[in-house]
């Protein structure tokens, strides 16, 4: 079990749409802030009913401002849970997040238990837990590669932030289906990163596959805005996030010898602690599972199986 | 200052919170360690070993196991589902790399076993009491998600064979978890008093499942799980009320735990310690949650020490046998 982590409520400080159907949720919590490192995430509950939905959320940290005493996810709402934290925020009217799970209750001496507990949970904020999961060592690989699809690239906007502030030469591909649905664009541009964007459609950068884009990276074509490809220095490793087809191909990538390759893996869990070992994922070697949690949740692709 | 003290087994836990088996692993680093503090800040969440009432690992087995196939957990209204199949690194390494742990955490040790054999019951309780570490047995005789495990709490007989087997195998207090799948828990109960327990430990998970309807197939890897979480606690209160009427060996009641409220609940039906199981991975802090609000409750009642309270919900003078 992990232990160094916090368990605290968190004001929202921000919660705005990046996309329909994708929130950036931003908490002040100066201590996950502070310790938070590329690779690791938070579990967030932003409802006062102790009951319904149960359990925290798993969000990879997209950003952690130690200045500023914040952290970041991005949330793609799919359920119940992140419904309800995509209407936990500063706007919300004073009572309105924390109070609408004990709304209409009936009063009485059981009624009460699906508050929550003894810490009490105010209007506009969230329990959060983190840093959980383990750090990507340091140094980082130089140059670094990503390669992101979706809302997996709030995965990397974080590692690619701060590799590039240590010097690290980082060589992001954002993919999409279509321009307006890349997530993560500002983002990364700000990081420092050389962004390479694929859409599906065409409608903005690589007409075609990141897959695809990234082999001639990876290949150290430097491409420029004219789509002239110049010899660079050879990308080391290439951590991927958000597609099941873009991790095997990244342990392909590997397995020719061309660049170590990583991925960032989520999985059902329940604490994020390694409490609960229901992150299992299968390791390539026959000897059992790995949890998500406990030894991700980024992974080398040789490790466990892409299920 | 309430006592808060309880005794199972001629074993006295300084008070009567303590994790359920499998959903609270001790800290392997210490909270004064790492990024946290080393950022500045106080030390990490979590809960202190020494605030519990006694410390239980992750059930073993003799031999190593790997677990169930994922998906094992799946969130349903109030509660989850799981089906982790209780992977371990087996008894010998328990005993070599993690018993040492839990003996110096502080409070007394739980060792929870599981077998598929009487034989095997005896063979693992033994080399368990040789360490020479743990305090008491409990023996998971109802886990619903391996193949034999149901079924040794499934019928009184059996019970009592696994009981039994331990129970002549060892001198530490054996405690038997008890299955609330059962036409009658009050008759489980009896059996494992019967049998030589000292205590019982209810409930273990209900059986259930979930399908996932566009895939049209199981959720869960392993097709059922158990279910737990505060929509079980009613059922779980009811057995422990059941368990209470028809046994003496105290009772660690267990279900849905997710405040203080829900323990002093069990403890009014009889329970004299209280299991927090899956709540402690929604809010790491709930177990000391619960054993500050159970002794204010005491205090602001004029309850001198908690076992005072152990059962008091039950009509007494009418039959009862306590």
């Amino acid at each position: 079990m992990n232990h160094d982590y916090l368990y605290e409520s968190a004001e929202v400080a921000e919660n705005r749409e990046v996309l329909p159907g994708y929130r950036r949720i931003t908490v002040r919590s100066a201590g996950i802030a502070a310790a938070a490192r590329p690779g690791q995430f938070v579990m967030v509950r932003g409802w006062a009913s102790q009951a319904d939905p149960l359990l925290p959320r798993p969000f990879d940290i997209a950003a952690a401002d130690p200045e500023a005493g914040t952290v970041t996810v991005i949330v793609k709402i799919a359920g119940r849970g992140t419904r309800l934290l995509a209407e936990c925020g500063p706007c919300s009217v004073p009572g309105g997040a924390a109070g609408s799970g004990a709304g209409g209750r009936t009063e009485s001496s059981s009624g009460d238990r699906t508050e929550i507990g003894s810490a009490g949970l105010a209007a506009g904020s969230l329990r959060i837990a983190g840093p959980l999961g383990k750090p990507i060592p340091e140094p980082y690989p130089n140059p670094l590669g990503l390669l992101v699809r979706g809302v997996g690239s709030a995965a990397v906007t974080f590692l690619a932030a701060r590799a590039a502030a240590a010097g690290v030469r980082v060589i992001a591909v954002l993919s999409a289906s279509t321009a307006n649905r890349l997530i993560g664009k500002e983002e990364l541009l700000a990081s420092g990163a050389e962004l390479h964007v694929a859409t599906d459609d065409g409608s903005e950068g690589y007409h075609g596959n990141g897959t695809d884009l990234m082999d001639r990276l990876v290949a150290g074509e430097r491409i420029d805005a004219s789509g002239q490809a110049a010899s660079s220095e050879r990308i080391a490793a290439v951590y991927t996030c958000g597609s099941k087809r873009f991790a095997r191909h990244v342990r392909s990538l590997e397995e020719a010898g061309v660049c170590a390759g990583f991925m960032f893996l989520e999985g059902y869990m329940a604490c994020g602690r390694g409490d609960c070992h229901g992150c299992a994922v299968r390791k390539r070697d026959g000897s059992g599972y790995a949890l998500v949690c406990r030894d991700g949740p980024v992974f080398p692709v040789s490790e466990v199986e892409i299920e | 200052m309430t006592d808060l003290s309880v005794t199972i087994g001629g074993v006295t836990l300084p008070n009567p919170v303590i994790p359920a088996s499998g959903t609270w692993e001790l800290p392997e680093t210490a909270a004064h360690d790492g990024a946290i503090a080393s950022a500045g800040f106080p030390p990490g969440a979590g809960i202190d070993p020494a605030e519990l009432g006694a410390v239980i690992n992750k059930t073993i087995f003799l031999d190593p196991r790997p677990g169930n196939p994922p998906p094992r957990i799946v969130e349903t209204p109030s509660g989850m589902l799981n089906s982790i199949g209780i992977p371990s690194t087996g008894a010998d390494r328990f005993i070599a790399e993690d018993l040492p742990r839990f003996r110096a955490a502080g409070p007394p040790v739980i060792v929870s076993i599981a077998e598929e054999s009487v034989e095997r019951f005896g063979t693992l309780a033994r080399m368990v009491e040789e360490a020479g570490m743990a305090d008491l047995i409990e023996l998971d005789l109802s886990c619903p998600n391996v193949h034999t495990g149901a079924q040794w709490a499934g019928d009184p007989e059996s019970l009592s064979r696994a009981v039994s087997a331990v129970v002549s195998a060892v001198r530490l207090p054996v405690i038997a978890k008890l299955s609330p799948m059962v036409r009658d828990i009050a008759e489980m109960a009896r059996a494992a008093e019967k049998a030589g327990a000292a205590a019982v430990t209810l409930v273990n998970t209900f059986k259930g499942m979930a399908i996932d309807i566009e895939a049209r197939r199981p959720v869960l890897g392993n097709v059922t799980g158990g279910l737990s979480g505060p929509a079980v606690r009613p059922m779980a209160v009811a057995a422990v009320w059941a368990a209470y009427e028809a046994v003496s060996i105290p009772i660690i009641g267990m279900g849905g735990v997710s405040s203080w409220k829900d323990a002093v609940e069990f403890i009014l039906a009889g329970a004299t310690a209280v299991g927090v199981g899956m709540y402690n991975f929604v809010n790491p802090l709930v177990m000391r949650e619960v054993r500050e609000g159970i002794a204010a409750y005491c205090e602001r009642h004029g309850v001198p020490a908690v076992r005072d309270i152990v059962g008091t919900a039950h009509i007494r003078g009418s039959g009862s046998a306590h």
